[in-house]
């Protein structure tokens, strides 16, 4: 537990000073208890069990800018345009969303007029634990801006929701955002996430997202993480699943982002539920990328298939830590766990941590994870049909993350994806 | 039913006391014995009144002193005890877990107890009867007779080694066979050479304190090219209210050597908790290979998990040299916690590490229990193959590493931990740890969990298996991959307790 940088201090002051009155009571209360939890532990150390491969404290060391204003998009060329997506498409500045926007059923709003209604209240911090999630807490404590995007009852949303996320850093900036989706009775909405960023000094996005989904909704979450080497991200992500209802999340994080942790939680509220978690890591650099999920059932009856595969060069470390928790009531579970990784370089490090924690008998649960390289069978097969090693490997690479890729719903963000991951390893060969 | 020794030279019958007698019949007619069993309680636990030599309770420089006096120790081991109880006060408790580390008062434990008279035996007869009362209880083979079952053993009683047999026929082939303290007198250069050399003195608490007040244990040392004729086997059970056992045991294969050690316990029945706080170092060195099984049937509690053994173990092994060899093998069914991960650093080029266990938590044991393969050199191998099972309340966890070093290249892993469960109060986790710095590495890790099928109990049933003998027939079943590995009689008498513990569990 670091208490002693000045990023630290800084923040304690931040939230002494902060003006309140903006805030609803039971805001305030949220805001005061993750605020304790943040003051008593400070940013986690590696002697958390939660962070023991992760060192966050380089990242923090930076004089960060903590309460940035809009990011201007003048002479923007929007690196994350996905070609051929026919979306709804949502910019959003510095975390920040400038008025309403309504699609057919869906509401996006900023979050600061949403939390103006009180019936947020049920769904906005409720399920993050802050006493054990030290960045969340201190996004709970400090956030100033984000969305909430609600879907109605019955809504089916025709296009997926593009969200690009702005960030200017042309100043060292720390930024928190905060997105709530509620999807209520019987909804369906995609939405997909990316990120661009103007600017090259150091950037440190704490994000929270929360997604609720009701009964018989249905959630698709694209989260790609396609940013440049200044970028440091930490992503919570917190989902609670209601009774029949399948929440679908997909994270890809690509090069560039120095350090990349995400925590993505799903607490099975309800019967009859369906999870799949599909995640692909492909990073090279010194890029640190670390991936923490937690599937906690809790009832009946409930399926969730967890399937992250990681591809490391040059000095790049991943992290990969999975949990899987069945209480007592939660009978005929089927939970899958999967993790595989490559290793093409004799620099990169994986630390798998794949766990089960199981309290019922009646349950089908497995988890597998793997370490290795490119086979050499393979890839000799290859070259003995006159494909050269380059492009041999490359196909190899393809064919491993095609498990991943091919999972994705949206034929352009499937494209667009798989052209991303042929260029980088394209790059690494070329040099 | 008293049964001749009739199998192929080797009878196994010390380990399970009265029961040894029925291990042999139990391959044709398991289904009796499993109902004799099943109204028993803990078989093993009486106790032996033997007047015995007790240290104060407590712990303090002066029980070490007192200790090294009474075993008439030279001053370096001495000095080695305190600067091990030094790192003892300075660690604190682990925390990391997966159970409630119950608060255990050291100074309430008397850290030494010997049987009073233990002047050295020529003969059998010279020896206190009542002592080999205990031992005929036990079954285990000191007389003559016994020497049929072709098993050596050093049989420690509570702490000091009373009886030795076998030494002579080991003596010609240059195999050391003896209790520590006894090595510490004659050959000290590979004490001081190996003691502490793969478990430091300040490894964790428990091993701390094990070096601090280790009583007794046994050393092996098998010379240059010599395959050990028989399986080596120690007998330990902790006898005296109160005492915890703090054995240290240190194999060395020599280049080229072989040994197959077993270790097997029970514990007589006991209200209080009772630590026990093992050490055991192996040391293989280049074409070496050290096979190493335990059955562990300590006194588990009674089924408000009242009583029972702690039993925290530091084992580890080191493949010093290239092509060595080191397979650790465990049958886990006893004590109320049980916590240790056998290990294996390799070292030397090609080595190779093998971890197998079965682990049976009931009632309300605690098993967090599994393995750490250190991948140092070029092409070494580990497989790690863990079956838990755990039933009633029983809490079950395999915490595993590997871990590959930059220079491992080629390192080889797979690792399956399979976890079943019976009824629906129980728990099993798996927690593995994989780093890999090497691209030419291949991990595998896999683990599933799920309850017995209910088709396959149907299908039993259907041919006339009552569903309890159905469980023990595909517990067994499930766990064979682990058996198979133990010594052949070992294997059976394992295979009985695991039917045996499971007893009751059902339904």
């Amino acid at each position: 537990m670091i208490t002693t940088t000045s990023l630290y201090d800084q923040f304690i002051n931040l939230y002494r000073e902060r003006e309140i009155t903006q805030d609803n009571d039971w805001l305030k209360d949220l805001r005061e208890t993750a605020f304790e939890a943040f003051s008593g532990k400070g940013f986690p150390s590696t002697r958390l069990e939660d962070w023991r491969f992760t060192n966050v404290s380089p990242f923090l060391k930076e004089d960060f800018h903590l309460q940035p204003g809009a990011a201007s998009l003048h002479g923007l060329h929007n690196p994350a345009h996905i070609p051929l997506l026919d979306a709804y498409e949502v910019v959003l500045k510095n975390g920040m969303l400038n008025e309403d926007v309504a699609i057919r059923g869906v509401k996006i709003s900023p979050l600061r007029t949403a939390l103006k209604n009180e019936n947020l209240q049920s769904y906005f911090g409720r399920y993050i634990n802050t006493e054990k999630y030290p960045f969340a807490a201190l996004n709970t404590a400090l956030f100033e801006n984000g969305i909430v995007i609600e879907a109605d009852k019955n809504i089916i949303c025709d296009k997926p929701i593009h969200i690009t996320h702005v960030y200017n850093a042309e100043e060292a900036v720390f930024i928190q955002p905060r997105i709530l989706i509620i999807a209520h009775k019987s909804s369906k909405i995609q939405i997909v996430e990316s990120v661009v960023v103007i600017g090259n000094k150091p950037l440190f996005i704490n994000n929270v997202t929360e997604c609720c989904v009701a009964e018989n909704a249905q959630v698709d979450h694209y989260n790609l993480q396609i940013a440049p080497s200044n970028t440091h991200l930490v992503n919570f992500n917190q989902v609670v699943q209601q009774n029949n209802s399948l929440f679908n999340n997909y994270t890809y994080s690509l090069p560039d982002a120095a350090f990349v942790r995400n925590n993505l939680h799903l607490d099975l509220n309800g019967t009859n539920t369906e999870s799949h978690l599909y995640g692909l890591y492909l990073a090279g650099g010194n890029q640190l990328t670390d991936n923490h999920t937690v599937v906690n059932h809790m009832f009946p009856n409930c399926l969730s298939n967890e399937l992250y595969k990681g591809v490391l060069l040059d000095n790049a470390r991943a992290v990969f830590s999975g949990r899987i928790y069945v209480h007592q009531d939660a009978q005929k579970t089927n939970a899958f766990q999967q993790n595989n990784n490559i290793l093409l370089s004799n620099k990169a490090v994986v630390d798998s941590k794949p766990q089960l924690e199981i309290f019922a008998d009646d349950v089908k649960c497995s988890h597998g994870s793997t370490v290795g390289s490119l086979n050499k069978e393979a890839l000799f097969y290859l070259q003995s049909r006159g494909i050269g090693e380059t492009a041999a490997r490359n196909l190899l690479v393809k064919a491993f993350s095609f498990d991943v890729t091919n999972k994705i719903q949206i034929p352009a963000v499937r494209e667009y994806i798989e052209k991303l991951i042929t260029r980088k390893m394209a790059e690494a060969y070329d040099q | 039913m008293p049964a001749e020794p009739v199998a192929a030279g080797k009878v196994f019958r010390y380990s399970f006391g009265s029961l040894g007698q029925y291990i042999i019949i139990m391959a044709n007619n398991s289904a009796d014995i499993l109902e004799e069993y099943s109204d028993k309680e803990y078989e093993f636990g009486f106790v032996t009144d033997i007047e015995m030599d007790i240290a104060p309770r407590g712990l303090n420089e002066d029980t070490i002193h007192f200790i090294s006096t009474k075993k008439k120790e030279p001053q370096w081991l001495l000095d080695w005890r305190l600067k091990a109880y030094q790192s003892f006060l300075k660690q604190p408790e682990p925390h990391w877990q997966n159970f409630e580390l119950p608060k255990i008062d050291f100074q309430d434990i008397s850290y030494y107890a010997a049987p009073k008279s233990r002047a050295k035996y020529k003969d059998m007869n010279e020896v206190d009867p009542e002592l080999i009362a205990t031992f005929e209880k036990l079954g285990i083979p000191l007389s003559e007779q016994k020497i049929l079952a072709g098993v050596a053993v050093d049989a420690v009683f509570d702490s000091v080694s009373v009886a030795t047999t076998f030494k002579e026929t080991l003596k010609e082939q240059g195999i050391i066979f003896s209790s520590i303290s006894e090595a510490v007198k004659e050959h000290p250069e590979l004490i001081q050479k190996y003691l502490g050399s793969v478990v430091p003195h300040s490894d964790n608490i428990y091993a701390a304190l094990n070096a601090a007040v280790f009583s007794d244990g046994s050393f092996v040392y098998i010379p240059k090219g010599v395959r050990c004729p028989m399986e080596l086997s120690t007998y330990f059970r902790i006898n005296s209210e109160n005492t915890g056992q703090f054995e240290r045991t240190l194999i060395i294969a020599d280049e080229g050597s072989y040994v197959s050690y077993l270790e097997g316990c029970t514990a007589p029945k006991r209200d209080e908790n009772q630590m026990h706080a093992a050490v055991v170092e192996l040391v293989a060195l280049e074409n070496a290979e050290i096979k190493y099984s335990t059955v562990q049937n300590w006194y588990p509690g009674d089924k408000e998990g009242k009583g029972g053994i702690y039993n925290f173990v530091t084992k580890r092994g080191v493949c010093r040299g290239a092509h060595a060899k080191i397979s650790w093998t465990q049958v886990e069914t006893g004590s109320a916690i049980t916590w240790k991960y056998p290990s294996v650093i390799l070292q030397g080029d090609y080595s190779s590490g093998e971890f197998y266990s079965v682990a049976v938590t009931k009632n309300k044991q605690i098993a967090d229990t599994g393995t750490k393969m250190y991948h140092i050199g070029k092409g070494t191998k580990s497989r790690i193959i863990s079956k838990g099972i755990s039933a009633g309340e029983g809490q079950n966890s395999y915490r595993g590493l590997v871990q590959v070093g930059s220079k491992a290249e080629n390192a080889r892993n797979f690792t399956q931990c399979d976890s079943l469960l019976i009824g629906d109060r129980c728990g099993a986790h798996t927690f593995p740890y994989i780093e890999s710095k090497n691209k030419s590495a291949t991990i595998e890790h896999e683990a599933t969990t799920s309850k017995i099928g209910e088709d396959q109990i149907f299908y039993l049933n259907q041919r006339g298996i009552d569903t309890e003998k159905a469980v023990a027939l595909i517990v067994n079943g499930y766990a064979k991959e682990v058996l198979n590995q133990l010594p052949m009689e070992f294997a059976v008498e394992a295979q009985k307790l695991l039917s045996i513990t499971l007893e009751g569990s059902v339904g």
